[in-house]
């Protein structure tokens, strides 16, 4: 059983605070994305259950064992590097073999375990050559063959394809999703790329500086963002966030963005309570605006000033109140720029957070930390 | 792709063409120049090492021997310690090459990998080492030695040549080392080496090289070194100290054949090191 | 895990001890060397007395005047006895005092005992002190002069020719002609050389039945071979061994200035280029400037090397003709015949060399970094 138990971590860079007091459960065979911005401490965290850099305080279990302060080696993991690591002075084949023979595997076991990686990564015809004669994305493929040749029950990966060009990225992405879910192994993945994030985890830990903000399933992390950061990380175009006052209204509390009312729906009733009078951020994405051509009494209205034809949607810049908003549109939509359109916010759409803290407000959504 | 005909350009190109390749014309002069600056000497002074005695000490001095004829040089090798001290020599040479590499190699590591405090203290003690020239230091050492019963011992030669070139060991060394990822070495943790395996799996078959340079040129040093082992030795004389010893007394045969075998190993040893010297000077001056 | 901070200095240790026993011990042991020497002191005594108290003592060597004498006897092993005396002596300490005491007969020379007034005390116990005496030999000695003279002579001639054909060399190279490679090497074999071999092979050009002659007399230029290499021509030796040391010394210059120049990003020089810059403009505006700490390092390294120009001198002209610094501390340790075997000079030479390099190289690093520090804060 590789469960992976992440105990009030803390790491320090002299007064830089990287890790700060990070608690993680990750189930067995779970596929977990640490994302965030770069310097927001993910890949420390992901070093330190390596152990290529020890924490100050805190624990690390994997399975049932302290591993905390143990060397790498000792800790049966595997891991691909941003920027794969691989041996240059050594050929494919005795890359990807190195983890065997470093436990000691005997020479037929190592034959056979290496042609059946290199095959699953379609790399089993260069097996003679040496690194420097590959290209980038087939040195890629050497990593990860290389990890999973060792059959670990942890997997670490540090932003395995943040270096490969576009096209290669998205193949890859597919590629190691199917491979990985094969494999029956636990996996931390480290990335900045929100979209691989909710392609390939279980679960997404959403982190910024040092803490995380968001430990749930893509679905939730995308639609449910607990914090104003995650909201805005991501999703392409990011969440958009508007600010608006609390007020009573008609003896109910409504939010106000100028003269116009959204009316928060029931359950929002007891939480917003302690907001009476305040401001603050009216979360929602682009796509969940309705867009109309004609005024109706609960939509407001917006300018257009850009309008940009993606293709698959039409992508709109709006503005009112000095607020600006992105709206997604089906491609067909299609508006002039200074023309006005008319916004529905749907409630059920709509996310509440609080200006000052960042986070959401909200009756049911807990801070998964741990 | 269509080539254009000189001719039809119009003159400003011409000459523009024109100018580029009297530079290019220039430059390879110079370098033509350069090279035989360097080259007429070391030929005069081989045609010396291969005439007969007698056409060395004629006059004047043919440009080409003939008849070609190795008696001077087996005249020189044959002279009095010539051989012995030609082997004391090699001996120095490879003390100091395996002492120095040794003792520099776990220093260099240190500074290239771990950032410590007094890190820059000890670059800079490194670096002011080489400050001083031999000649200050192997006086003192020559006076210490006679105390401690070392003296006249090619030990004592190799642990001065050791101490002149540690210094640049370190520092070249630590270079190489730096050049080599940390990345590797961490791969190599990760999948199953104690740091101290994953630096004899990595890094050494990595920077074999350029250690090898820096011993060579160690060898190089010590095999070159003249001073100190005049100072140091009186009967195991290394071979330099022993033609310059020998000197006031010799003949021209002797001189020139000296000269030229003692030229030999260089003209090898930069030949094998060449691609090394600019990345070894280059991280050397920062 | 946590002994990981030890982890460096332990692998710098070796080193570090090595360095220390090696260079740091011996060169502050020379200095000690260098103004310290032994001098012998003699007591006087209060009474003709072995035993009795001490009233000052006097160096050795010195002249005394004997006032008194005292006839003692001593015991042989054998039993029989034999006459000693006792002096009662006058002289000046090295404080310019008077002392007079008693001394015994071994320790006084005088030409007879019973009848002399003079004497001179020849014996005393051994005192180590300070002392200028050997720096004193070392300037007063007839070659001193004309050592340092040499010395900076050959400095300020070599130097700046090294660095210009340094400078050349390594700009034609970076030029990349074509056979670069080959350019590469030949450029560079001079690094291997050692200053024996280079002294000798230029021996062989200027050597009065050598090349330069026999060069000059086939062309009909001269009619006799002429001796360059002769006392009083200072001249004729002193090109010889510049010739030799720039032929073989400048490789290492070039060396450090090629890879200061591959360091130099291409980007400037092709900004100078299309900004104007004539190729003289372009290596005087760009390329100087961002050399300049290659050229530094290069220069204080080159500079001390020059202080270590040994072989050149005595391959060429044997060492007494035309000297240098190193060849004095040479001659002055040089325990064999011709030398002098005085360590404590040779100290003495050795602590002025250092102290000079230190003084160059510390102007160089303040020369050059003044004007970085001006460029920095204007």
């Amino acid at each position: 059983m590789a469960t992976i138990r992440i105990e009030n971590a803390v790491k320090k860079f002299g007064d830089f605070m990287a890790v700060d007091d990070v608690s993680l459960e990750i189930d067995d065979q779970e596929f977990v994305v640490l994302l965030g911005p770069s310097g927001c401490g993910k890949t420390t965290l992901l070093r330190a259950v390596a152990g290529l850099g020890l924490v100050d305080s805190g624990k690390i279990m994997i399975g049932k064992r302290d591993v905390t302060y143990l060397p790498p080696k000792d800790r049966d993991i595997s891991m691909v590097f941003q920027s794969y690591a691989i041996f240059p002075h050594m050929k494919v084949y005795d890359n990807i073999a190195f983890g065997l023979r470093m436990r000691k595997t005997d020479k037929q076991k190592i034959k056979g375990r290496v042609e059946q990686v290199a095959e699953l990564l379609h790399i089993e015809t260069m097996l003679d050559r040496y690194p420097s004669q590959m290209s980038g994305g087939q040195r890629q493929r050497i990593a990860v063959a290389r990890a999973l040749a060792v059959e670990a029950k942890v997997i670490l990966m540090d932003e395995p394809l943040s270096n490969l060009d576009a096209l290669l990225r998205l193949e890859m992405r597919a590629e190691l999703k199917s491979l990985l879910a094969k494999l029956g192994a636990t996996t931390i993945y480290v990335t900045h790329d929100q979209i691989e994030a909710l392609s390939m985890g279980d679960r997404i830990a959403v982190m910024q500086k040092g803490k995380i903000l968001q430990y749930d399933h893509p679905t939730r992390v995308y639609d449910r963002p607990s914090h104003h950061f995650v909201g805005s990380f991501i999703g392409n175009p990011p969440m958009n966030f508007i600010p608006a006052t609390i007020q009573r209204h008609d003896g109910k509390l409504v939010a106000k963005i100028g003269d116009f009312i959204i009316t928060p729906d029931d359950v929002m009733t007891a939480p917003l309570s302690t907001y009476d009078g305040k401001q603050i951020w009216l979360g929602i994405r682009a796509e969940n605006m309705e867009a109309l051509r004609a005024p109706a009494d609960d939509a407001l209205a917006m300018t257009v000033s850009v309008l940009e034809p993606l293709g698959s949607m039409n992508l709109l810049t709006i503005h009112a109140h000095g607020e600006t908003l992105k709206l997604a549109t089906h491609p067909d939509f299609v508006v002039k720029p200074d023309e006005t359109v008319w916004i529905r916010f749907p409630t059920n759409k709509v996310r509440w957070i609080n200006r000052d803290t960042g986070h959401t407000i909200a009756p049911d959504l807990a801070q998964v930390t741990a | 792709m269509t080539t254009r005909n000189r001719a039809d350009l119009p003159p400003e190109q011409r000459r523009a063409l024109r100018n580029a390749s009297i530079r290019r014309g220039g430059v390879y002069a110079l370098a033509i120049t350069l090279s035989l600056w360097i080259l007429i000497p070391i030929w005069l002074i081989a045609t010396m090492a291969f005439s007969t005695p007698s056409n060395v000490r004629s006059f004047p001095k043919p440009a080409f021997p003939s008849p070609i004829s190795t008696d001077t040089m087996t005249f020189f090798i044959n002279a009095e310690g010539i051989l012995r001290s030609t082997g004391n020599s090699i001996v120095v040479a490879l003390l100091t090459f395996a002492m120095s590499t040794l003792i520099a190699t776990p220093a260099s590591y240190a500074i290239a990998r771990f950032i410590f405090r007094g890190r820059d203290a000890v670059r800079l003690g490194i670096l002011s080492v080489r400050a001083f020239p031999i000649v200050i230091l192997a006086v003192p050492l020559a006076v210490t030695f006679i105390n401690f019963g070392m003296y006249d011992s090619i030990f004592s030669v190799a642990l001065l040549h050791t101490a002149l070139v540690l210094p640049t060991s370190v520092l070249v060394i630590a270079s190489v080392f730096a050049s080599v990822p940390f990345e590797l070495e961490e791969a190599a943790q990760v999948f199953g080496c104690t740091p101290f395996q994953a630096f004899w799996r990595v890094v050494i078959p990595l920077t074999l090289p350029g250690i090898a340079a820096a011993g060579l040129f160690a060898f190089v040093t010590s095999w070159n070194e003249v001073f100190g082992a005049m100072l140091l030795t009186l009967t195991n004389r290394t071979l330099p100290a022993q033609i310059l010893f020998s000197l006031d007394k010799a003949s021209d045969p002797f001189k020139f054949a000296g000269g030229f075998f003692m030229l030999i190993p260089s003209l090898i040893f930069i030949f094998f090191i060449r691609r090394y010297l600019f990345s070894m000077w280059g991280q050397v001056t920062k | 895990m946590k002994n990981q901070k030890l982890l460096p200095y332990l692998l710098v240790l070796p080193t570090m001890l090595y360095l220390v026993v090696f260079f740091a011990y011996p060169m502050v042991s020379a200095l000690g060397l260098a103004v310290t020497g032994e001098t012998r002191y003699l007591a006087l005594l209060d009474q003709p007395d072995p035993t009795a108290s001490e009233i000052g003592t006097l160096p050795m060597q010195t002249d005394v005047t004997v006032t008194d004498r005292l006839r003692a006897e001593e015991t042989l092993p054998n039993g029989r006895t034999r006459p000693f005396y006792w002096f009662y002596v006058t002289g000046v300490d090295v404080n310019g005092d008077s002392i007079t005491g008693w001394v015994s007969q071994q320790n006084l020379f005088v030409e007879n005992r019973t009848e002399s007034v003079m004497g001179r005390i020849n014996n005393g116990t051994p005192v180590r002190e300070w002392t200028m005496s050997h720096i004193n030999t070392m300037f007063s000695d007839f070659r001193f002069q004309s050592a340092i003279f040499n010395t900076f002579l050959m400095i300020i001639i070599i130097l700046p020719i090294q660095f210009l054909l340094a400078i050349v060399m390594a700009l034609v190279l970076q030029a990349r002609p074509r056979g670069n490679g080959i350019f590469l090497y030949i450029f560079a074999v001079p690094m291997g050389i050692s200053d024996l071999a280079a002294g000798l092979v230029w021996y062989s050009i200027f050597t009065q039945q050598g090349f330069l002659n026999s060069f000059l007399v086939s062309a009909g230029i001269l009619d006799r071979p002429f001796i360059f290499i002769a006392l009083g021509n200072d001249g004729w030796i002193l090109l010889a061994i510049v010739l030799a040391e720039v032929w073989r010394a400048t490789a290492i210059v070039m060396v450090i200035v090629v890879s200061g120049l591959q360091a130099v990003p291409t980007d400037y020089i092709e900004a100078g280029q299309v900004f104007g810059a004539s190729l003289w403009q372009r290596i005087r505006y760009i390329i100087l400037p961002l050399l300049r700490p290659s050229l530094q390092v290069a220069l204080i390294l080159r500079t001390i090397l020059a202080f270590q120009v040994f072989a050149v001198v005595v391959a060429i002209s044997g060492g007494d003709v035309f000297t240098v610094l190193s060849n004095e501390t040479f001659r002055w340790y040089d325990r064999g015949d011709g030398g002098y075997n005085n360590p404590n000079v040779a100290s003495a030479y050795a602590g002025l060399i250092m102290i000079i390099s230190l003084a160059i190289s510390f102007f160089y690093l303040r020369a050059v970094r003044t004007q970085e520090e001006v460029a920095k804060s204007s």
